[in-house]
């Protein structure tokens, strides 16, 4: 297993907004997409996923519903709220703030 | 924002059930199952990894639980039932502190209540914070008629004249009003009473802004002239409890005998600007000559008789108000002064250079009752707040014993994972139960003590009191917040214990092993009991004794089978030449009834805190420069110091010589004759008159001893009587009877005698004179009576506290006590042995908390009589009471302790 990295306090959020911004996804296929599209860099500990979720469900960023899986089982969907899209634009512009200011900081020395 | 609250609170209703959580975990393992099984994994190994890179399933589903919304209070409801539990299975234990907390929470919300009505609570008018009461420094030659609350620079009542000119002239207020209680007779279909009456200014109810109940209020219209304004308001309560709601607008209501016009009644719950005051009739002051026919106050100028209250015009700030309105008052003083008697270049200092009108916020309104009441009010809520913080410490260490017996308990808790919030969590919830279970019963007695505070206050008086049985909010919150406080604190003492404790030590705790900082609270907890008994039951010492010196005054006549009422004849609508023949009537028939022994009258009653004096001009007597010296001046029939029983020293007393057209004759007592003549035989047969007022010339004939007039607290005063017979002007008087036996007794055959002259003459006030004297000294017997409570509520409360510790520390020491016994001791050693231990601890606590009684005793120095704050007989008396209480509070555990058989006590764990 390739060494886990911590996720960023604050960052399993925004990755999970991310994840299910385009059409909504169940915890499992979150969790895979975001180990697959980071190359298994960012592993999210599942147990941790599910707590992730319902925090922003209950904070009103997404929402759930059951529905039929690829597999057809039913299975919870996540999608994002109004007020969840709104909180990924902001985060977003947060990270990339964040991120290129710390480039300058790397570059620059 | 909004969104996120409301979806919170959309998931603290609905939640997600456990089931909805299980689902999807289900769900994720199998999908991920799936996944292992179609990278080649055989059956069981896919379920293993799955399984692995999951982790655990149970503190997922925990985790998920406790983000739900609704947890915190979910956690409280586990907590709370918990603690019910707990607390059903000790019914003592709950009762006991439920109850201390209900007394101490009831006492506290009653007292608070009468605080708030008197000091805090604001009038029941229309932005009561922009009203001021006005008074002003200066002097006020002439006739001052005052209900008291004067203090020197404040002089409250102004004349008529002066009360225009300050409406008409000045630019500061949106309104000035002027009111003067007052008592008149009223006959309202044919029944007579007399009430409580308020002249007032036209403008009275506009500038207030009390709305009508029914009818119409007072206009500017409604204050004309001089008697052309016969109509009357009545209040809410008068109209409900008197008049049964009756339709009364336009009805014709007689008041002293002259007839009014009923125009409507006052908003419910407005009494009148001056707390206390509780008129039930409201009539313009252009009508005084009704109330009054003897005085002409509306033209006079020094007549002083009106309270006068302003509405601040919106941005005025009260300085700029005072500035401007005391320009005014000045020019106003500076053209009355020339139609003065007195021109001197002292008289004009006084009068107009040290003249000054003072602006008071008046949202509470000027009240003399309040100056009386706050200092007795403040030392009831002292001590209420004592008992309250005895009952605290009470329930601490009853809690803290409790929570010593459930050291495994918690231990095992700590074991099993609980943490220190979640320890502390359920402490508080245990704690906030018996504070809240107790408030809520305290707060549902508090009304029914309030009402018997009440009734305690009023006395016999028959008088609507001033203070309503009526909780209002901020008593309310007051309660939740003494309830909160109070919870806070008994909790916190054993969560403080169980904070963090080594866990290892106290699950092999053996009983026996007194921990140190638990040893030192307990006995805190003890000292500080001791402390707060120790206050009130000196409070209550003090109190008691000075209520017994108060009782064992000599007035300086016989005060019993003496009853008392009052006739006003004008209160019947008698004409001025008319009330002096009836008076002289009722006088004759009274003395006539069988089991009288005799009767007399004054227009001064006796000891019921009223006065009546002036300065005097003495013959023979040169006054010093500056000399200003007012005796009381009554005005008596002449069987009254002898109805009294006021002995003679030298002289003569009245009696049938003396007519209205004889030679006008004076009366005066020791303190007068002294002052001025030296001796009281050198007083007889030199003349007193009133200054300017040369017709009430009078020659003395007699000196009689001095007796206590105005209230039994205060030293006689000089006095001069005069028989109202041969007075400038007749008015309604005070009758004394004495009868052979119990006064009350003659009440009905009095009554009926009165109605056989003139059934509309109104018998009012009537009760005996032991009832005035107790009624003279009531606020000293309400606080001694208050004082009695919490000192002995403060002496059980003490016992219980001390007892449950004991008790507590006792059974922990059963076995140290059986290997004492076991080694030869005898019961009574061991007895010893643990009272010995409590008396020194008590001992200790007296000592330190001596200081502290004589310290707060000074504070309460005012309202003593007669006895010093450090009277070493109620210092003894409280150290006495608090020995029994200790020595009891040891006795029965240590007995127990001492009956144990030592080998069953050497097995004990």
């Amino acid at each position: 297993m390739p060494p886990s990295t911590d996720l960023l306090q604050g960052t399993l959020d925004m990755l999970i907004l991310r994840a299910i911004a385009g059409e909504p996804q169940h915890g499992w296929a979150i969790a895979q997409r975001i180990q697959q599209v980071s190359h298994d860099v960012l592993q999210v500990g599942q147990g941790s996923l599910y707590p992730a979720l319902h925090r922003l469900e209950y904070r009103g960023w997404i929402r759930a519903h059951w529905g039929n899986s690829e597999n057809n089982r039913k299975a919870r969907f996540y999608s994002l709220t109004a007020a969840g899209r709104k909180q990924l634009e902001a985060e977003l512009e947060n990270w990339q703030r964040l991120t290129s200011a710390v480039n300058l900081v790397l570059e620059g020395i | 924002m909004i969104h996120e609250w409301l979806s919170r609170v959309r998931f603290f209703c609905t939640g997600k059930s456990r089931r909805d959580v299980d689902d999807e975990i289900q769900f994720h393992l199998e999908r991920q199952i799936e996944a292992n099984l179609a990278d080649g994994m055989s059956l069981h190994e896919a379920r293993r990894q799955a399984a692995i890179s999951f982790g655990s399933r149970q503190s997922t589903r925990e985790e998920c639980r406790e983000l739900r919304p609704s947890f915190p209070f979910e956690a409280l409801v586990r907590d709370l039932r918990y603690g019910i539990r707990g607390l059903v299975k000790n019914p003592g234990f709950t009762f006991v502190t439920v109850l201390t907390i209900a007394l101490a929470i009831g006492a506290n919300s009653a007292v608070f209540s009468l605080l708030n009505q008197a000091l805090i609570r604001a009038l029941p008018v229309h932005d009561p914070d922009k009203l001021v009461v006005l008074s002003y420094a200066g002097s006020h030659p002439g006739h001052t008629h005052s209900s008291g609350g004067n203090t020197p620079g404040h002089a409250h009542e102004f004349s008529y004249p002066m009360y225009r000119d300050l409406r008409e002239k000045n630019v500061a207020f949106d309104g000035l009003i002027a009111a003067a209680p007052a008592t008149v007779g009223v006959v309202w279909e044919k029944r007579a009473e007399a009430v409580g009456a308020a002249m007032v200014s036209g403008n009275y109810f506009e500038t207030l802004g009390v709305p009508p109940a029914v009818g119409r209020l007072f206009l500017a219209s409604d204050e004309t002239a001089e008697g052309a304004n016969p109509v009357a308001v009545l209040s809410f309560d008068f109209w409900k409890t008197h008049l049964g709601e009756a339709p009364v607008v336009g009805k014709e209501l007689l008041i002293n005998g002259t007839a009014f016009t009923v125009i409507g009644v006052s908003a419910p719950g407005f009494h009148s600007t001056v707390w206390g005051q509780m008129p039930d009739v409201f009539i313009p002051i252009t009508m005084q000559r009704v109330v009054q026919p003897d005085r002409t106050y509306l033209k006079d100028h020094q007549s002083y008789w009106l309270n006068l209250v302003g509405r601040l015009k919106p941005g005025i700030a009260p300085s700029l108000a005072a500035a401007s309105l005391n320009a005014l008052f000045s020019d106003l003083r500076r053209s009355e002064f020339p139609n003065l008697r007195d021109h001197s270049e002292r008289e004009r200092k006084s009068f107009i250079d040290s003249a000054h009108l003072n602006l008071e916020t008046g949202a509470q309104g000027f009240s003399p009752l309040r100056d009386q009441v706050q200092t007795p009010l403040k030392i009831i809520m002292g001590m209420a707040l004592l008992v309250i913080a005895m009952a605290v410490v009470n329930v601490a260490s009853l809690l803290l014993v409790r929570a010593a017996t459930r050291t495994r308990e918690f231990s095992m808790r700590y074991a099993l994972g609980a943490t220190n919030a979640q320890i502390c969590r359920q402490l508080l919830a245990e704690g906030l139960l018996l504070g809240i279970t107790g408030a809520a019963i305290g707060l549902a007695i508090a009304p029914q003590a309030l009402k018997l505070l009440i009734h305690w206050m009023s006395g016999r008086s028959a008088a609507q009191p001033a203070f309503s049985a009526s909780l209002d909010y901020r008593v309310v919150l007051f309660t939740i917040a003494a309830t909160l406080v109070a919870s806070l604190l008994f909790s916190l003492a054993p969560a403080l214990q169980f904070w963090n404790p080594r866990l290892s030590d106290s699950l092999k705790q053996q009983s026996g092993t007194g921990v140190g900082g638990l040893l030192r609270f307990r006995r805190t907890c003890v000292a500080l009991q001791i402390g707060f008994s120790l206050l009130l039951i000196v409070a209550a010492g003090l109190f008691v004794q000075t209520i017994r010196n108060l009782r064992e005054v000599d007035p300086g006549f016989e005060t019993d089978n003496l009853l008392s009422f009052s006739i006003a004849p004008q209160m019947a609508g008698y004409a001025q030449s008319a009330i002096a023949p009836v008076e002289q009537r009722i006088l004759d028939s009274l003395a006539a009834l069988p089991g009288i022994r005799s009767v007399g009258a004054t227009n001064d009653p006796e000891l019921v805190d009223d006065d009546i004096n002036g300065d005097v001009i003495v013959t023979g007597y040169t006054p010093k420069p500056d000399e200003e010296f007012d005796v009381e001046l009554p005005w008596i029939s002449n069987g009254y110091l002898q109805t009294q029983g006021v002995p003679l020293v030298t002289g003569r007393l009245f009696n049938l010589s003396d007519t209205a057209n004889s030679q006008k004759v004076a009366i005066v007592n020791e303190s007068f004759a002294k002052h001025f003549f030296g001796t009281p035989q050198a007083a007889l047969g030199h003349h007193l008159s009133r200054p300017h007022r040369p017709s009430t010339d009078a020659v003395i004939v007699g000196v009689v001893k001095d007796v206590k007039h105005v209230t039994v607290r205060f030293p006689a005063i000089p006095m001069a009587y005069t028989l109202y017979s041969q007075a400038e002007k007749p008015t309604g008087l005070t009758y004394y009877v004495r009868t052979w036996q119990n006064p009350l007794a003659a009440e009905n055959e009095i009554r009926s005698a009165i109605a056989n002259i003139d059934s509309r003459l109104i018998v009012d006030a009537l009760s005996t004179l032991d009832d005035d004297i107790d009624n003279n000294i009531l606020a000293e017997r309400t606080i001694a009576l208050l004082a009695t409570t919490f000192g002995a509520l403060a002496a059980v409360l003490a016992g219980i506290g001390l007892y449950g510790i004991l008790a507590y520390s006792t059974a922990q020491r059963t076995r140290e006590i059986g290997i004492r016994m076991a080694l030869g001791a005898n019961r009574n050693s061991v007895i010893g042995l643990i009272l010995r231990e409590v008396l020194i601890l008590a001992a200790w606590a007296i000592g330190v908390s001596i200081p502290i009684a004589l310290l707060a005793a000074r504070a309460i120095r005012s309202q003593l009589f007669g006895v010093s704050a450090a009277e070493p007989l109620v210092y003894t008396f409280a150290i006495l009471v608090i020995a029994l209480v200790a020595t009891i509070a040891g006795v029965i555990p240590s007995h127990r302790a001492a009956t144990v058989d030592p080998a069953r006590a050497l097995r004990t764990d």
